[in-house]
């Protein structure tokens, strides 16, 4: 179901934070100091910091929308000539192509009054996807040249059939996490960056023993293995030096993905619309920053139209329009959700990671969509 | 000339916003904050990171991976930026150059038209063909071979000798006077229903019985088997595959990211794009058999009457329909085979005179 999740990854991608007053508790045990990463923030050089969180307003609980700016119409235009260079160039200004789009995209989101930025470039995303190649996509392609086109010998071919398997099937983890760690560190708001801090030796666990659990239970135990894989993705995910954490458990989605399976055939599958909007609203309302906690309040019926329109635009116009289906997702995403209660902005310090983009190429090669769950 | 400009200063260590006012300078800004502390920032030493695109805030930066950062809310403040410190155009953004941007992005559409369209109708098919005849014969027979296991499982097939001998030489006879291949030919007659025939990579030709069991006469399936033979020597699979990728790409350059909903939309458009790639090659397969067909001195007029056949059976017999949709039979096709035969001097020479064919039809 996860190749159905609408395009607009990056607006479930972002975690918002917004401001509130002094602390309604003691953050959570802050987050050990990253290896690699520059040294806890040093005080201003030459002037004290202007008068700080004593000038925020006091703490009100209150409900935020993140909210888009940008229009279809400028997302073309950029689009436009990004597709002119790309294909002038072959195909490499396609690194150059995404980053424009990205950095649009980000710039034209706000919350609580300001926008997120994106710091990414062009450069890392290339390297990145050079990198990838050379771990996964040559030696996957010179295993299957072996398998399929050489007259080996019956034991070596399954020998490379084995590999290639293990090599796919470890891309998963390490590009989720790759992807992730890179595009949170590379998103700010307020100036403080994101992070996650995840391993990917954590992921790869949950996702032997979920594959693993998932064929010994015939798929029942699919649910419990998305909860637990969102579960690692959200609490790992830092704004600043403060954690996201996630409270949901996998057999609150059970019951809803045993209803969806066995009203697949009379349905003729339709249900499952309403299964992936009950999981949207439930990762989301059971993701909580400080003492505020996320709410989605998207419904099965909104998400089929949203998409049955997008799909007749985009069929209709051969997918020129998708600059404008991609606005129109985004805005659908935004209206869902909110951010409710109070947040205490005061204790946020800036906490970067250092991340290098070999993810983020290994996603953006194969582009699976994976940042939505 | 305003110098004086309202903005926000974020520290780029907390998430406080602070009210700033700032000067524009000949060769700096300065930034004062709310809270006191005024700072000189050396144009040099800024980046611009947002403010290119109308109702975009104007985003500054200074300093490394966590800069310190300067928010303008109007874009007029970069105008004057201009004015009072000339010569930043390249680190700064110009508003009033955004009328121009517009010319230049129409422009810029314009040439995305050409270039799509010059890859499409040129560049492809031109790389398929300098590429296509470079891939081994034998990496064609491997796909081949795993096709046929499917195509015509091993149970299925018809094992009669008569009828295999004639296959032979139907095959023997239309390729005696072609040039040398580097290809195993070879025609396996498939024991189901279905009315089509397939190509496979690699040199085998699959013919179904039903489709056998239309044929009046051997000069028809030798019309069927011709045109199936030019498939496997033009190297259409081969091509196919190619031109499928490399249209594949160019959408997706066109296209950007698409996952999700929105990638099955584009199928559609992939689709429609393929399809005129695999008409052409139906065009060479027909003009390239009916010139074997005549060079081995088999009478054409078979070729012609079992399309004719095929194409007035559409609609009233559905079993027809699958040889059409893989082999649209548009009455253009006909009669250009119609006039290759009519241009043609040699008198035919019977095929497999010896053998009763309606009987042999049905021997599988």
């Amino acid at each position: 179901m996860d190749g159905q999740e609408p395009a607009d990854r990056r607006s479930f991608f972002r975690k918002p934070a917004a401001p509130g007053g002094p602390p309604p508790r003691r953050p959570a045990p802050a987050a050990p100091p990253p290896p690699g990463s520059p040294a806890p923030p040093p005080p201003p050089v030459y002037v004290a910091p202007p008068s700080g969180p004593g000038s925020e307003p006091p703490p009100v609980s209150s409900v935020r929308h993140p909210t888009f700016h940008g229009n279809g119409g400028t997302l073309f235009g950029i689009h436009v000539v990004n597709v002119l260079l790309t294909l002038i160039t072959l195909g490499i200004y396609y690194f150059w192509a995404k980053t424009r789009i990205r950095a649009y995209l980000s710039g034209q989101t706000e919350i609580e009054g300001d926008r997120f930025a994106y710091h990414g470039t062009a450069r890392e995303l290339l390297l990145g996807t050079i990198k990838a190649v050379l771990v996964f996509g040559l030696p996957i392609l010179l295993l299957q040249f072996v398998r399929d086109l050489l007259d080996a010998p019956v034991f070596l071919r399954r020998l490379a059939d084995l590999a290639v398997a293990v090599l796919a099937y470890a891309f998963f983890p390490i590009a989720m996490v790759g992807a992730r760690r890179y595009r949170l560190s590379r998103t700010s708001w307020r100036g403080i960056r994101f992070s996650f801090r995840g391993r990917v030796a954590e992921l790869l666990k949950i996702f032997i023993l979920g594959s693993f659990l998932t064929g010994l239970t015939l798929g029942l135990y699919y649910p419990f293995f998305l909860v637990s894989r969102q579960a690692f993705l959200v609490s790992h995910s830092y704004f600043g030096g403060e954690r996201f954490e996630f409270t949901g458990r996998g057999r609150d989605l059970f019951g809803r993905f045993l209803l969806a399976l066995l009203l697949t055939v009379p349905t003729l599958g339709l249900c499952w619309v309403w299964y992936v909007a009950f999981k949207r609203r439930y990762f989301w309302d059971h993701t909580t920053f400080g003492s505020a906690r996320f709410s989605c309040r998207v419904t099965g019926g909104a998400l089929l139209g949203l998409w049955v329109v997008d799909a007749l635009i985009l069929v209709g116009t051969l997918g020129i329009a998708w600059p404008w289906v991609r606005v129109r997702n985004v805005h659908f995403a935004f209206r869902n959700l909110a951010l409710v209660g109070a947040l205490d902005l005061s204790r946020i310090r800036q906490e970067a990671q250092q991340v290098g983009s070999m993810g983020e190429g290994l996603s953006g090669f194969f582009d699976s969509g994976f940042d939505l769950a | 000339m305003r110098t004086d400009w309202q903005g926000t200063y974020l520290d780029g260590q907390t998430a406080a916003r602070h009210p700033a006012t700032i000067r524009l300078m000949r060769e700096a800004l300065e930034i004062s904050p709310a809270g006191g502390g005024t700072r000189l920032w050396p144009y040099r030493e800024l980046r611009q990171t947002q403010g290119f695109y109308a109702g975009e805030e104007v985003r500054i930066e200074r300093g490394g991976d966590l800069p310190e950062t300067l928010l303008v809310p109007d874009s007029a403040f970069l105008e004057s930026l201009h004015e009072v410190a000339p010569g930043l155009q390249l680190r700064f953004h110009d508003p009033r150059r955004r009328r121009a941007r517009v010319r230049w992005t129409i422009a810029a559409a314009a040439g995305v038209l050409a270039v799509t369209a010059a890859i499409y109708l040129w560049g492809i098919p031109a790389l398929a063909a300098l590429v296509a005849p470079r891939v081994p014969v034998a990496w064609e027979e491997n796909v081949g071979r795993s096709a046929l296991v499917y195509l015509a499982p091993p149970d299925r097939r018809c094992e009669d000798p008569r009828l295999g001998a004639a296959m032979d030489e139907i095959v023997r006879r239309l390729t005696a006077s072609a040039p040398p291949s580097p290809y195993t030919l070879r025609v396996y007659v498939v024991n189901r229903p279905v009315v089509n025939a397939h190509a496979l990579p690699g040199g085998n030709v699959v013919i179904f019985k039903g489709l056998l069991e239309r044929t009046h006469t051997p000069e028809e399936l030798a019309g069927v088997v011709a045109h199936e033979l030019q498939h496997v020597l033009l190297r259409h699979t081969t091509r196919a595959v190619i031109q499928d990728a490399s249209t594949g790409l160019l959408l997706m350059a066109l296209t950007g990211d698409v996952t999700g909903p929105l990638a099955y939309g584009l199928q559609t458009a992939r689709t429609l794009g393929e399809l005129r790639y695999s008409r052409r090659a139906e065009d060479e397969a027909d003009v390239g058999g009916m010139r074997m067909l005549l060079a081995a001195r088999v009478d054409p007029a078979g070729m012609i009457a079992f399309f004719d056949t095929i194409r007035q059976e559409e609609g009233a017999q559905p079993q027809a329909l699958t040889y059409l949709s893989t082999h649209p039979l548009a009455e253009a096709r006909i009669a250009r085979l119609r006039a290759m035969a009519a241009a043609s001097k040699g008198t035919p020479e019977p095929l497999l005179p010896a053998e009763d064919w309606p009987a042999l039809t049905k021997r599988c």
